[in-house]
């Protein structure tokens, strides 16, 4: 990128002894957050400020035939409110992927799930704006609801959209490679099955914002919990038709994502009822109850049917996948990228060299689907590698085996899958060898002959996944996405006191990314971490950005930063060089000096040099400007359009992760215990270990729920039955384990120091090695779990159907 | 309108007089009325439990609470765990430990594990799973946390 060359290891940086980098150094982040400190939202009171209530809908289907705000608006406290009329009135419908299947985010027509926001009140308290609600009288038509994902894709099913010809958002076959001709000449074909129900983020803290707009100046600044502020201010600038450098906004620390954090109606929301107040800014703090029926709380709503051809040999040849995805009423929460994604890991980690993607996404009246961390693959790996169980028990052949005997070998990297996306590099089989040998793997299976010969019912299951990281827009354009290459811009800049300052575009939210940004630059520029702050710059300061999301801040922050370093050293070297009375090439930043590179002792610190730069103009070159700042925006590179059949160099790395987990079946509950887990995961350099040990066993518990406990129910009226954390089940220190967990190294050969994507991480692996698990404890009564998550009801009800066959 | 309710309580060895209306939730009077904003609202139903406070000892979900039942009460919120620039060895051991990720749990984890330790110096990883059964932690796997508790344990014991 712009001739740059980027250290390609830890060892490369301009340090003769890291002290930082690659090491688990605590995080800048923690002494706000766990003293209470840290600027939540809600923490947050403007002068002169308003609180926000929603009216959300209580009918999945339903034309609106009035709205009479009067009683609500006359109450006492309340300063305005809004409907779909102002809506309408001042913005643009929803942008979607795929397009044109948008609302605006107050109804108008009619509503289409349940928690569609109808209407709205600002009032000088949040009790008060509850209280109005209640005053609101809103006419409704009920319209038959349309739940069933199969019935709503039928021609003759009730519409979603009026508009639209049927329910069909999206339908494309997806061919790569000789499909027809593999099934043919395979040995063995199997085709199963599956139903993953509906999961999602569930950050603790909920969306929040507060939005206030300059009626003179016309402008809009928003304060809120925003995952990417950058984006969002664009999503606003054009739906409101505001000169983008007119929307402000400003990220606070938030309480996580995941993907699921929402906002987009909240804020157009309050913007617009802050329009109506004269200005006045207008908070609004999304309750639990609006997220899980109304927020950014739900993803992958899948029916999948699946076929894999195999040679006796266990060598798999083509893999076919249908998937019907429930996108619920829009498609305005991004939902469709998730049933998208899997096409940058589709065949795993195996080289099966053809494949298949039969693709419907459909729209019914649920909440619309969001993002949630692993964006679309953890469905996905969970069918895949119970066809590679479904083959391996047919023949015989070891679960573990017939993995390995399908691994892409290491000497095939770079290695381009047949969907398109390129693997940088790995080690599958290392991985697996490591996670058999940590669980002693030929014991547990002596172990599991014993329990079985007493009747219990133990499984074990070993799943090795790819988790793409570095995402790109490329990765999407199949569904309407625009845009190539991803910027992630910082600024960088030394005071006159030696201190360095990092602006990034991006708030905290749990990931420590600004304890890497901190790493790298005292690293660099060989400094106490102490000596480096890292703040958030809002969109109109930030260089370009779009902050956390598809694994790859990480990866793409660090190359921003040593990007920004190195220009800024660049400058640095001419300034000394003008002291030396030598040519900048003979100079070099080594050890938080510039050197000559002859001349040893011929040496000056980095803040000498600032301090010159700042102070002495005299002495400055004249070509150098007394600015000892830098900015740079990376972008993954090599990035390009998708071919006819959506093949593309997508996401920038491949991760990969073996998990081997040993559960019981409790044949009298259903209930499954995970006794045993082991991870060995390889995300290439680590660049701070204790990070990335944070990420797998925080995703290692949201794969646990999404197995085992979470789910969002709707009843066969399109009513959501799960609007509480009682309903919908997270789990909790007494469901998730705490494995045995081994690091691998296999650096990317295409990143800055050699770091893989990996903050979605172990969501990828383990609900697909727990399904296996089950489905291994429950071979014996000859019941195959496909459902999930496997819930005891589920599983108990399988039990019963085996001992009454 | 609605009629205030005067309400005096101690937080964190402070005493406050305040008034809210008889349905006001105690968090809301800790947070808004107070200004006492480390006290977090993750689910206000009583389930998540980042809600947590110490009422006289004991952690109660202060989003379940009415203001007015704290009348008269002594409490503890996460304000009160650092005497000015030194950090309660919870916090020191949740920093050490990672026990947090985004951090908005971590107050109502930290008044838990706080009520806990009090009693049980020295608690078994079976007590500490049961302390923490009722607290939701959507990040961090709970790993990091169970060993923070250890570790605070260990430096309380080592403190006294």
């Amino acid at each position: 990128m712009g001739g740059f060359e980027f250290p390609k290891s830890i060892d490369d940086l301009p340090v003769t002894n890291p002290k930082w980098v690659g090491r688990p150094v605590k995080r800048v982040e923690d002494p706000q957050l766990i003293t209470g400190r840290a600027e939540f939202i809600d923490n947050v009171e403007l002068p002169g400020m308003l609180h926000c209530a929603i009216l959300h809908s209580p009918h999945p289907h339903a034309r609106i035939k009035s709205i009479d705000m009067s009683r609500a608006a006359a109450m006492p406290g309340v300063v305005t409110t809004l409907t779909g009329e102002d809506a309408e009135r001042w913005t643009r419908k929803s942008y979607t992927t795929p397009e044109g299947w948008g609302t605006y985010v107050l109804a108008t027509d009619k509503v289409r799930f349940v928690g569609e926001p109808v209407a709205a009140v600002a009032a000088t308290s949040r009790y008060i704006a509850e209280d109005a609600l209640e005053l609101i009288d809103v006419e409704y038509e009920l319209l038959d609801p349309i739940v069933d994902a199969f019935a709503a894709a039928q021609p003759d099913s009730p519409k979603v959209f009026d508009e639209h010809e049927n329910n069909i958002m999206y339908q494309r076959k997806f061919t790569w490679g000789e499909v027809d001709e593999a099934f043919a000449q395979a040995g063995h074909t199997y085709t199963e099955k599956f139903r993953w129900h509906r999961v999602g983020a569930n950050p603790l803290e909920t969306f929040g914002v507060i939005s206030e707009w300059d009626l003179v100046e016309d402008t809009l600044t928003c304060r809120g919990s925003f995952q990417t502020p950058s984006y969002m201010a664009m999503g606003r600038a054009a739906t409101f038709r505001l000169p983008s450098n007119k929307v402000r906004f400003i990220g606070q620390p938030h309480g996580g994502s995941f993907g699921g954090k929402g906002g987009g109606r909240g804020t157009d929301i309050t913007a617009m009822l802050s329009r109506k107040a004269g200005g006045r800014p207008v908070k609004w703090i999304e309750d639990r109850i609006e997220y899980l029926t109304a927020g950014g709380s739900q993803a992958w709503d899948r029916h999948y049917e699946v076929s894999i051809a195999v040679k006796n040999d266990g060598t798999v040849t083509a893999l076919r996948v249908k998937l019907l995805d429930d996108l619920g009423a829009t498609a305005e929460g991004f939902g469709a990228t998730g049933a998208v994604k899997p096409m940058a890991s589709f065949t795993g980690c195996y080289a099966i060299p053809a494949a298949e993607y039969d693709l419907t996404l459909v729209a019914t009246n649920k909440l619309p689907a969001s993002p949630y961390r692993g964006m679309g693959p953890p469905p996905h790996n969970f069918v895949l590698e119970q066809m590679m169980d479904i083959a391996a028990r047919d023949l015989g052949i070891d679960p573990a085996e017939i993995r390995r005997r399908n691994f892409i070998p290491p000497d095939q990297f770079p290695y381009i899958i047949p969907s398109g996306n390129e693997y940088d590099s790995g080690e599958y089989e290392a991985a697996l060898d490591k996670v058999l040998e940590m669980s002693g793997y030929e014991e547990l299976r002596n172990e599991q002959e014993e329990a079985r010969a007493q009747g219990r019912l133990i499984g074990v299951g070993v799943v090795s996944t790819i988790e793409p990281g570095v995402f790109d827009w490329n990765a999407y354009t199949v569904i309407g996405t625009r845009g190539i290459g991803i910027p992630e811009g910082v600024n960088v800049s030394i005071d006159t006191m030696g201190k360095i300052t990092a602006r990034v575009g991006f708030a905290l939210e749990g990931q420590g990314q600004y304890t890497v940004v901190t790493q790298l630059l005292a690293d660099y520029f060989c400094v106490e971490l102490e000596d480096v702050r890292v703040v958030m710059a809002d969109n109109l300061s930030a260089p370009p950005n779009f902050g956390p999301g598809g694994s790859r801040l990480g990866v793409a922050i660090t190359g921003a930063v040593l990007g920004a370093a190195q220009r800024l050293t660049e400058k640095l070297v001419k300034v000394a060089a003008k002291l030396f009375e030598v040519q900048p090439e003979d100079v070099e930043l080594l050890d938080g000096e510039l050197r000559v590179k002859s001349v040893p002792e011929s040496k000056i610190s980095v803040r000498n040099v600032v301090g010159i730069m700042l102070n002495r103009s005299d002495m400055l070159p004249p070509d150098v400007d007394p600015s000892p700042e830098a900015t740079f925006a990376w972008t993954a590179p090599g990035r390009v359009e998708p071919d006819e059949q959506g093949r593309v160099k997508s996401y920038l790395t491949a991760a990969n992760a073996c998990h081997l987990v040993m559960v019981e079946v409790d044949p009298d509950t259903g209930m499954v215990e995970i006794l045993k887990y082991y991870i060995a995961d390889d995300c290439g350099t680590r660049l701070n270990p204790a990070n990335v040990d944070g990420m797998i066993q925080g995703a290692l518990a949201q794969g646990v729920g999404a197995a085992l406990l979470e789910e969002y129910v709707y009843d066969e009226n399109a009513q959501p039955l799960t609007a509480s954390f009682m309903d919908y089940l997270l789990p909790t220190i007494h469901e998730v384990p705490m494995p045995e967990k081994a690091s691998l190294v296999t650096p990317s050969p295409f990143t800055p120091l050699g770091a893989k994507g990996a903050g979605e991480s172990a969501i990828h692996t383990t609900p697909a090695a727990i399904m296996c698990a089950i489905n291994d404890a429950l071979l014996p009564l000859k019941v195959r779990a496909t459902e999930v998550p496997a819930s005891p009801n589920r599983v108990w009800k399988l039990i019963q159907d085996a001992q009454q066959q | 309108m609605i009629s205030q309710r005067d309400i005096r309580l101690t937080v964190n060895g402070v005493s406050y007089e305040g008034s809210a209306e008889p349905r006001m939730t105690l968090v809301d009077f800790l947070r808004h009325e107070l200004g006492l904003v480390g006290t977090h609202v993750g689910c206000e139903h009583g389930v998540c439990g980042a809600c947590t406070i110490l009422m006289d000892g004991k952690a109660v979900r202060s989003c379940i609470m009415l203001a007015a039942q704290a009348d008269g009460a002594d409490l503890m919120t996460v304000e009160g765990l650092a005497k000015d620039a030194e950090l309660h060895p919870i916090q020191q051991a949740f920093m050490e430990e990672r026990g947090l990720q985004c951090g908005f749990c971590t107050p109502g984890f930290m008044m838990s594990i706080h009520e806990l330790l009090q009693t049980t110096t020295d608690p078994s990883d079976e007590e500490i799973r049961d302390a923490l059964g009722g607290a939701i932690c959507r990040c961090t796997g709970y790993e990091s946390i169970l060993k923070s508790v250890r570790n605070a344990a260990a430096k309380l014991r080592a403190s006294t």
